[in-house]
């Protein structure tokens, strides 16, 4: 059925200073939006691209609890989104260039103007890690992607190599299935990393082939992908694989150029916080994939930001 | 069944409010039936816009018949939107405008009606003073969010310069004539059929991009 996505865009700002601006409107800075909007927090969110972030590139989400068959990704971010806004949290759409954060009035400075904040919570996630291989830049839009959902069906019936073998890989792998067949995955562990359910239901396509232990050395082609050399690591072998594209899902770098160098981050750079999501700065709280954690998942985003909304509204207390 | 909720309704009854002139869009249709699989959706849609707001005014023609409208507004396919205002503005979507080009479609009618051209000032000036033609095609998919705005920047240059045409083209739909220019990855902007960039570019380095491709 045909689905209608829409921004819907504050008109102008309520207000000169917030309690609280939330820097990422995905499931983290949408769920503290829900959160800090009942709190009676003046919340502005400001998101880049479009609510859900990550997610909403996800077609279906199967392990979201409460829908028991699955919710689409960019469903999922509309109903947040609108749930968020029934408690007045405002939404906008711009792009963070910088934040000045360590004085007791935090600035949040967008391409033509600045936002003041009583208190910042960072949650602007993270992007696709790039693949490093010869020739991987050169074909980045011409046969390189890292999303599935926006290019996958502009490779009807073509031989696709996929980079990877975690959650977001194998998803991607089902959902090509509907354009085509010819799909082999590559990856550097010896074994598959995604959920178990989802590596028996990608087994059940019995045309996809796995090559495990294996990395991409080099992109090949003139103007477009033709394959993909790789190196099968035990074996130090080898081996060039056919492809018109490669669609590449080797884990995600953290997105917090913006914020100041006073913000401690770790070797990769996600922002370490403590056990209340605060960081090392008064008043500047991290939710969801961008900060240091285990395991990012919807639900652990989500649950990141309600967190990080409750030590919020206490640092306003207390302050 | 209503494609729009009614808190759809609602925000779209709020953002069209005050609009100072006509949105004429015109819907040409085609009887090649694997193009116009969501025509009849789209006709909704349109139905549904113009009950929200009197300022939006829809016609329908058929790609096959109505060989007048179609060469006065050089349609090259169907499906194809036009959107002017009382005179063409080179705004055009090939296939249907749905999925996240539906917020491309809503933010060409704001500007329109409110005969407004969204280009920072400084620029402004550089678009309008291309004297050269310029076509600008951008193919997206309809399941891609970085290509809105993509879309948005090529219609905003056609609004500000009568030199400029530009066309959101959905690959989906029109997949061989994607094919014919290599498509691999969305949005891909095309300039004059030759010249070509990825990605959804901030407006001044789209213009840099138009400017080197009339050099």
């Amino acid at each position: 059925m045909l689905q209608l996505k829409m921004k819907k865009q504050e008109e102008k700002l309520s207000e000169k200073m917030y309690d609280l601006v939330i820097i990422g409107g995905g499931p983290a800075g949408l769920t503290a939006g829900i959160y800090a909007g009942r709190a009676r927090l003046k919340t502005l969110i400001i998101e880049e691209m479009i609510a859900g972030g990550q997610s909403a590139t996800t077609e279906l989400l199967e392990n979201y609890p409460g829908f028991k068959d699955g919710v689409g990704g960019v469903e999922l971010a509309m109903i947040m989104e609108e749930q968020a806004k029934k408690f007045n949290t405002e939404v906008i759409y711009d792009r963070v260039v910088s934040a000045s954060l360590l004085g007791e009035t935090k600035e949040v400075h967008l391409a033509s103007s600045t936002i003041k904040a009583k208190a910042v919570i960072i949650a602007s996630g993270a992007v696709p890690r790039k693949l490093k291989a010869d020739g991987a830049e050169k074909f980045h839009g011409k046969g390189i992607s890292y999303c599935a959902t926006c290019d996958g069906a502009l490779f009807r019936d073509k031989r696709i190599v996929i980079v990877g073998a975690g959650n977001s890989a194998i998803e991607e792998g089902i959902f090509m299935q509907r354009f085509t067949k010819d799909i082999t995955f590559v990856q550097d562990l010896p074994y598959l990393t995604a959920e178990k359910i989802l590596q028996e239901r990608i087994k059940s396509y019995p045309e996809t082939k796995f090559y495990l232990g294996t990395v991409i050395k080099k992109v090949n082609g003139s103007d477009k992908v033709e394959s993909v050399t790789a190196n099968i690591s035990k074996e130090n072998k080898e081996i060039e694989i056919p492809a018109d594209g490669v669609f590449v899902y080797i884990g995600y770098t953290p997105k917090a150029d913006f914020v100041s160098k006073e913000i401690n981050l770790d070797s990769q750079g996600y922002i370490i916080t403590d056990e209340n999501l605060k960081t090392n700065i008064d008043g500047v709280f991290a939710a969801g994939d961008v900060r240091v954690k285990e395991f990012r998942q919807v639900v652990t985003a989500a649950s990141d930001g309600a967190i990080a909304a409750h030590s919020v509204e206490k640092y306003l207390e207390n302050k | 069944m209503a494609l729009l909720s009614n808190e759809d309704r609602e925000y779209l009854k709020g953002l069209f409010t005050g609009m100072k002139r006509d949105v004429n869009i015109l819907l040409f249709t085609t009887e090649e039936k694997d193009f116009c699989h969501f025509c009849n959706d789209i006709k909704s849609i349109l139905d549904e816009l113009k009950s929200i707001s009197d300022k939006i005014q829809v016609k329908e023609y058929s790609f096959e018949k109505n060989k007048d409208e179609v060469e006065k507004f050089k349609v090259k396919r169907g499906p194809a939107l036009v959107l002017m205002a009382d005179k063409d503005l080179g705004v055009k979507y090939y296939g249907i405008p749905a999925g996240y080009e539906f917020s491309s479609l809503v933010e060409d009618i704001v500007d329109i009606g409110n005969d407004v051209i969204a280009i920072d000032e400084g620029l402004l000036e550089t678009v309008k003073s291309i004297n050269k033609p310029v076509h600008i095609q951008v193919f997206v998919t309809h399941t891609c969010p970085y290509c809105p705005p993509a879309v948005r920047t090529a219609h905003k240059f056609a609004m500000a310069n009568d030199n400029i045409e530009a066309d959101m083209i959905d690959s989906n739909t029109f997949y061989d004539y994607a094919n014919t220019y290599g498509v691999q990855g969305v949005p891909r902007v095309v300039i004059n059929e030759k010249y070509h960039f990825e990605g959804a570019l901030p407006e001044e380095e789209y213009l840099k991009q138009i400017l080197n491709s009339l050099m």
